[in-house]
């Protein structure tokens, strides 16, 4: 009969020990993320909302009414237009900051911390100072192109005295891609510096000893080496941002229309606003296979590329 | 006072001047150092694309808030009427700072802000610290195994978890108290914190606790009084990088709590500052900026740690 | 003729005097060692060398030209670096062409001809098999010989080695130094190499440099720098365990252990010094016993004889005997500034 005993020193008992520490930590996730999860996916095969709540199983209604919600597919297509977009920027920028701010310079510290606060700043808090920036009326964008000849009477790009930022259906999307790049990038870059900062010196003066210039050094070279992080940088960015609806909410409110409305701020307004509870976890829990996979295929790919 | 109205008069102007006077002055250190000759002045013009590039991304990064400093102070009249953004036509005023601190609900935002980050911190380290060196020192494949869950978990965004976890909330009696997002913030600073914590902890040599041991203490004692001690730096930058965390989150904030009173900053500015469609434009700004800018220095001096604990943890083993 | 010369180089890390006013040639085909403790200014010489460090005055030659102001790829120079550097994301083959792709626009290589080069210096070091591996799937011995190929394979003026053997093991290190020895005399390409070890310099160098605090403390064969030391620096760097040094009114004095031999053992007693030898310890070491004591006279000196074991002398411990020293393995030393003076009269000890 096996007995349960303890070790004959439980707290020197490293794997003892080891779980013990794991286990409060490992149990709050569980029951904060593990419970609402599972919630989650009850929700949506039920017809739970604010005032009812009960759950009554209801099959797959929620599913298939959302799939074939038209705004939802919209929703759904300008989420993934967004993430993709505003990533091709995000790598670009992030890529030339990352170099910039791992060489030497005068007044790096001031830089660094003027690139930071993007980032830094609350994302809700940030997005006023760009709500004032886009401005319908009172945008200092647009009295700047209007001084410069490129607004109003006689215009460049129009004759009006605004460019309605926030509220014409392109400029709108290419302004909310903006404000995403804009905040998202000094993250993408902080993960760049610190892949650039752990290349050995030795490595990079061998490739100067062996004749190699700046450009093939960082083409054949830098990024080669980097290109595991630059991966798990370019999860980090995609997963907030295919998550996000604070930049929108602040912003748009997924006006005008339905142009900037993503998944996340479509639930919230189906789910909480308009208190259909099922709808909206149905319409959430469309993003999760699409994650899962994003973040298995990177972390695949990050943990094959050949490093050392 | 006077030299504020002055200043922001000249707002521009000055900053103009001033990185114009740290450019010069930059350089005729150069040409002290080196003396004014030709290589230099070519190494000073060579150099001079790349500050160029630094400064326009510096330029679109600060444009928001450089207007929000400067509109912070422009009275209702000059910004409203003709808008000039860029000058004072009226005298600054700090009518509108002074609104915010005394008829808003900022400081109640920044009470409830503070309260619940700091209570978050608690919770976080409580339970990620032993957690973070169980992953870095004393669990096998399994615990690793269990750190790459954790990982994921901190993939998985709020937008997909909030409408159960409002349920829980509204069942919990949490529904409009800030006890609420004390309760669900862990559920993503103990992910992240634990990454850097494990990340930290194995910077520390295993020797230490070895000799620990075998100077008598058991491996509870070895990680409290050595490794704890060893990694304060980390567990400093740790406690700022959470809070900060706590002060982004935006979603759970806006949805558990619709009282005013108890709302936390980031969602008590951008909804609570505006009446219906009136946006208090001054006020607003100014309290984004306020909240930004120390984040922004909290940042700049921890972020040296937390590249270092981002790369250890992400180093297998 | 010389290939490299440098005069009155120096480099200072603020208040650090790295190097400190080098003047050195270095001869074309010639295996030249630079020895000298951590922290001597070695490493740093030779990055200079490489070009991967500016110096803050003085000039450096290679060739004819002068080179100092020039980025490395214009000197003709490769290196080895201690941890290979080989670079993770490629084969062997692309690491060994990285060079020859690098430098290509300069000295227009065809397709054709790299590969042909890339292939004939991997045989040469007979790693033509190994082309396709990473640098992980490879051997410590492997990698360094990768390293040496990819250094080699644009023929450079000079090549330099910081250290490349310390990674090795022991056993494979002293098969590795025959190699590169035999490689370099072969190949007939002037090598400069970095090291610590006595040992290696002593097997590898044509002549040695032996550097201390940023200075030169003297150049020349392996023998001439053990048996003739310049200075007090260079005679107890030299040699383990190292040579007794020994004050007297005016000046110090030192001789080798091994060359502290009973009297008995002496040859020419003679033409030799004696000294009464206090013995406190023996170590046997197999080969030889290794003595500690005192000259009397000098006893707050910790003096070491270094007696073969195949002699049959008993040495026993707190006892007092004649020992002796042939007059030329004496080196005398001037008090102050430590530089070799010559020959003084000792007072004969009693």
């Amino acid at each position: 009969m096996y007995r349960f005993s303890l070790p004959a020193f439980p707290l020197d008992n490293r794997r003892l020990v080891g779980a013990l520490f794991l286990a409060p930590a490992l149990l709050y996730m569980l029951l904060l993320v593990g419970f609402p999860f599972v919630l989650a996916i009850a929700f949506g095969f039920s017809d739970v909302t604010v005032g009812n709540t009960d759950l009554n199983f209801v099959g797959l209604r929620n599913y298939l009414a959302v799939w074939e919600n038209d705004i939802f597919r919209q929703v759904f297509e300008t989420t993934i237009r967004f993430t993709l977009v505003s990533q091709v920027f995000i790598l670009i920028f992030a890529n030339i900051l990352a170099i910039i701010f791992t060489q030497d310079f005068t007044g790096k510290w001031f830089a660094r911390f003027i690139f930071i606060l993007p980032w830094a700043t609350p994302v809700s808090l940030a997005m006023i100072g760009w709500l004032w920036m886009l401005d319908t009326k009172y945008s200092p964008v647009d009295y700047l192109l209007l001084q410069t000849g490129f607004l109003g009477p006689n215009g460049i790009l129009s004759n009006n005295r605004n460019l309605f930022w926030l509220a014409t259906p392109d400029l709108s999307q290419i302004s909310v891609i903006f404000v995403q790049v804009w905040r998202m990038t000094p993250l993408a870059t902080v993960i760049l510096m610190a892949g650039l900062s752990s290349i050995p010196t030795d490595i990079l003066d061998q490739a100067e000893v062996d004749g190699s210039r700046f450009m093939r050094t960082l083409l054949q070279i830098k990024l080669p080496l980097i290109l595991p992080i630059m991966v798990i940088a370019l999860l980090f960015s995609m997963i907030t941002m295919f998550g996000d609806m604070t930049v929108v909410y602040v912003l748009t409110r997924g006006g005008p229309v339905d142009y900037t409305r993503v998944l996340g701020l479509y639930s919230f307004q189906v789910g909480i606003e308009g208190g259909n509870l099922a709808q909206g976890a149905a319409i959430s829990l469309f993003a999760f296979p699409l994650l899962l996979a994003m973040a298995i295929f990177m972390l695949r790919t990050a943990s094959r590329a050949e490093v050392r | 006072m006077s030299i504020l109205i002055w200043i922001l008069h000249n707002f521009w102007a000055l900053l103009v001047v001033l990185l114009l006077m740290l450019v010069g002055l930059r350089i005729a250190w150069r040409f002290q150092k080196y003396g004014l000759n030709r290589a230099e002045l070519s190494y000073v013009l060579r150099r001079s694309p790349f500050y160029l590039v630094v400064l326009t991304f510096c330029f679109f990064a600060a444009a928001p808030f450089l207007i929000m400093f400067m509109h912070s102070f422009k009275t209702d009249g000059d910004l409203y009427r003709r808008p000039q953004p860029f000058v004072f036509r009226q005298d600054p005023t700090l009518e509108h700072l002074d609104a915010l601190f005394n008829n808003t609900a900022y400081l109640d935002f920044i009470r409830n802000s503070v309260l619940v980050g700091i209570a978050v911190v608690v919770i976080t380290l409580l339970l990620s610290l032993p957690a973070a060196y169980a992953l870095a020192r004393l669990t096998g494949p399994w615990g690793e195994r269990a750190g790459i869950l954790m990982f994921l978990v901190y993939l998985v965004p709020p937008t997909l978890l909030f409408i159960p976890m409002f349920r829980i909330v509204v069942l919990l009696g949490l529904k409009d108290s800030p006890l609420s997002l004390i309760v669900v913030y862990p559920t993503f600073t103990i992910p992240f914190s634990m990454w850097l914590l494990s990340g930290f902890f194995k910077a520390v040599p295993p020797e230490l606790e070895e000799a620990a041991l075998v100077d008598g203490y058991n491996r509870v004692e070895a990680f409290l009084r050595v490794v704890l001690p060893l990694s304060l730096p980390g567990i400093i930058s740790t406690i700022v990088f959470t809070f900060t965390l706590t002060l982004h989150e935006f979603i759970y904030g806006l949805v558990f709590i619709a009282d005013t009173s108890q709302r936390t900053l980031s969602v008590g500015v951008p909804t609570e500052l505006i009446l219906g469609d009136v946006y208090f434009w001054q006020p607003l700004l100014a309290a984004a900026l306020i909240i930004a800018i120390p984040v922004g220095l909290a940042y700049n001096l921890f972020l040296d740690s937390l590249v270092q604990g981002f790369t250890m943890g992400a180093v297998k083993g | 003729m010389s290939i490299v010369q440098l005069s009155r180089l120096k480099k200072y890390f603020g208040a650090v005097r790295a190097v400190d006013g080098v003047d050195l040639a270095i001869d074309q085909g010639e295996f030249l060692v630079i020895l000298g403790p951590s922290g001597c200014g070695k490493t740093t010489l030779m990055r200079m060398i490489a070009g991967l460090e500016k110096p803050t005055a003085g000039q450096i030659y290679i060739g004819d030209q002068d080179v100092t102001d020039l980025p490395p790829r214009k000197r003709g120079v490769s290196m080895v670096f201690q941890s290979y550097a080989l670079y993770p994301h490629m084969n062997v083959f692309n690491n060994i062409a990285f060079p020859l792709k690098a430098q290509r626009r300069e000295k227009k290589y065809s397709k054709r001809a790299m590969r042909d080069k890339v292939e004939s210096t991997a045989r040469l070091l007979e790693i033509d098999t190994l082309l396709d591996r990473r640098p992980r799937q490879l051997s410590g011995g492997q990698r360094q010989r990768v390293a040496i190929a990819r250094a080699m394979v644009t023929q450079p003026a000079v090549l330099l080695l910081d250290e490349p053997l310390s990674n090795l093991d022991a056993k494979l290190r002293a098969n590795a130094r025959d190699e590169l020895k035999d490689f370099q005399r072969s190949s007939n390409i002037t090598a400069v190499f970095v090291t610590h070890d006595q040992i290696e310099a002593m097997g590898l160098g044509d002549r040695i440099v032996v550097m201390s605090e940023g200075k030169i403390q003297q150049i020349g064969s392996p023998q001439r720098i053990y048996d003739d030391p310049a200075n007090e620096f260079v005679a107890t760097f030299l040699g383990s365990p190292s040579m007794n040094i020994l004050s007297n009114e005016g000046f110090r004095f030192g001789f080798r252990p091994e060359h502290f031999l009973p009297k008995t053992l002496q040859d020419n007693p003679e033409n030799s010094r004696i000294f009464r030898y206090f013995v406190k310890r023996v170590e046997y070491l197999g080969s030889d016993r290794l003595v500690y004591g005192y000259v009397r006279g000098h006893d707050s000196a910790l003096t070491l004889a270094k007696v073969p074991s195949n002699v049959r002398v008993s040495l026993d411990i707190e006892v007092d005997y004649e020992f002796a020293v042939h007059n030329s393995d004496i080196k005398y030393f001037d008090r102050s500034s430590g530089q070799r003076i010559e020959q003084q009269t000792l007072a004969q000890s009693d």
